[in-house]
């Protein structure tokens, strides 16, 4: 930020440069880091566990509701796992993404690097994005081959904002939860904890409004709670203005998980060099 | 061979239960992941009645146990060879295998745990009448499936460490057998061709054996045919681990290969 508005000031012609420099940076940083969170995978296999975990999921909640409430309300738990799975990538890819610096003993490179924090924060998170948004479709795609939802009346432009909106929401807890990754060891369980309350919580499985008064207060505080409303609202045939307003808190949300994940991560660096504790296990 | 070996496996055992009680990732998976299961199914399942109380809690207990099982067992070996161990417990007297079936033994005291925390939290929290209706036959059933998944957990170990690909694939592996063993519903939603796979799964057994036992339906033929398939299944999954655990010590002691990632 203090490169951007030195070269306004003092060098307008530069401050193309500046954000030259820092888009690169937050490319890089995307392609890197997710390459680097996935090296060790084999293409075939890395392609599988993008396939079998969340259709696993989705095909056990939904066979779960099935069994309670009929075949005819296959598409409310289908849809609602199908847009839960995007937390996988949100969660666990962007919680990994930032919190693996610290295994990997990259983490003082990074904070002792001039980079443009907001770049180097935001670009972790990026391709996670479109990994969510590709395992949204592919588990509705699941659903359409499975006969248990109709995308008849669907309107797909619309479809497809709410899931990015969704996922840009998960992906944003994820940093907020990869900054924990900075300060704790125990950031497996935490992103697990989270990742399974979302699947209770968000209304993927139960109802919001089947849920106590004080869950229903977490549950609008949440990411996916009103995209997943959304989405089903959007294959039940309604339009994007008639979700307009579900969208909107929707993105909000994530804006605001991004802000407080942004904010603690740059809390976190000042505390761990000042502590000293930036490799502390 | 056993008594002779004992004290290894004893410390074995003590070793791997208390990592894992401090574990992030195991309390999770044995005390909260299936609270948040049950949570959930008692939240879709509200309209079928109390009386799927205790189904759920055993259902939801499995897959704790399930859980626990797959990444304490599965990664029982795999674990020694990233802290680089792994060469001197190859060339310790003590038979590798009996080093991880004291581990293995650590793993399903943890995941028993995950069964008992189910059970007391449909209880306490859902105040469902978690009433066990053939308590004698229950326990036996549960003891013979503890000593099934104690096999399961050994030829994990061999499995996950020959087959990096096995281990990558470990989140991927809960659901489906979650789904194959009926946890917590019944395999006829699933497609015929499917049940083979549910057939050589001991875990489906012993769910079958437990829900049975707890929701009184259980026959004394249903007990010994289901009871005999458990113990079977165990011996196959022993044999099938001796043979792993021979190519591991082969490619420790002939290939040197085995810390290799």
């Amino acid at each position: 930020m203090f490169c951007i508005a030195s070269s306004f000031i003092l060098h307008p012609s530069s401050l193309m440069q500046c954000i030259f420099i820092n888009l690169q940076l937050f490319l890089q940083g995307a392609i890197l880091s997710y390459r680097a969170l996935f090296s060790w995978l084999r293409p075939v296999t890395f392609l599988a566990s993008m396939i079998l975990f969340p259709l696993g999921q989705i095909m056990f909640f939904t066979l779960l509701g099935i069994f309670a409430t009929g075949r005819e309300n296959a598409s409310f738990f289908l849809i609602g796992n199908a847009m839960q799975i995007t937390a996988s990538a949100g969660i666990f890819g962007v919680t990994m993404a930032i919190g693996g610096e610290r295994w990997a003993g990259t983490l003082m490179y990074l904070f002792g690097a001039p980079a443009n924090r907001l770049a180097v924060f935001t670009g972790r998170s990026t391709i996670h994005i479109f990994n969510g948004v590709f395992q949204v479709l592919m588990g509705l795609g699941w659903g359409w081959l499975l006969g248990w939802v109709d995308f008849s009346r669907t309107d797909p432009f619309a479809l497809g904002l709410t899931i990015l909106i969704a996922t840009f929401g998960t992906a944003a807890l994820g940093l907020l939860l990869g900054c924990l990754g900075l300060i704790t060891l125990n950031i497996m369980f935490i992103n697990n904890l989270v990742y399974f309350l979302l699947l209770l919580f968000s209304g993927a499985n139960v109802p919001v409004t089947a849920l106590p008064q004080w869950m229903q207060y977490i549950s609008w505080a949440l990411p996916l709670t009103r995209g997943i409303e959304a989405a089903r609202a959007i294959v039940g045939g309604a339009s994007l203005a008639h979700v307009s307003s579900l969208l909107v808190g929707e993105f909000l949300i994530g804006v605001a998980y991004l802000l407080a994940g942004y904010l603690l991560f740059r809390v976190f660096e000042s505390e761990a060099k000042r502590r000293g504790t930036l490799e502390a296990f | 061979m056993l008594p002779k070996y004992l004290r290894a496996i004893l410390a074995a055992f003590k070793m791997n239960f208390l990592s894992l009680v401090v574990d992030g990732f195991f309390i999770f998976a044995t005390f909260l992941m299936p609270l948040i299961y049950a949570l959930i199914a008692f939240g879709i399942l509200r309209d079928k009645g109390a009386q799927y109380g205790i189904f759920i809690a055993i259902g939801s207990g499995l897959a704790g146990l399930w859980s626990t099982l797959m990444f304490g067992s599965g990664n029982a070996i795999t674990g020694e060879r990233w802290t680089g161990t792994l060469e001197m417990i190859a060339a310790t007297p003590t038979p590798m295998w009996m080093i991880v079936f004291g581990k293995s033994l650590g793993v399903i005291l943890q995941a028993l745990l995950s069964m008992i925390v189910s059970y007391l939290l449909g209880w306490l929290v859902f105040g469902y009448p978690l009433v066990i209706a053939q308590p004698l036959e229950f326990f036996a059933a549960l003891l013979i499936s503890l000593l099934s998944f104690i096999a399961f957990g050994l030829m994990l170990a061999p499995a996950f460490m020959l087959n990096p690909q096995i281990d990558q694939f470990q989140n991927a592996l809960e659901f489906p057998v979650y789904i194959l063993c009926g946890f917590l519903f019944p395999i006829a939603l699933l497609p015929f061709w499917t049940t083979p796979f549910s057939y050589i799964l001991s875990p489906y057994w012993a769910a079958r054996l437990l829900q049975a036992a707890a929701g009184g339906t259980l026959t004394l033929e249903q007990f010994l045919f289901d009871g005999a398939i458990v113990l079977a299944l165990g011996v196959i999954y022993l044999l099938l681990a001796s043979f792993l655990f021979r190519i591991v010590l082969k490619k420790t002691r002939v290939d040197a290969t085995l810390g290799l990632q």
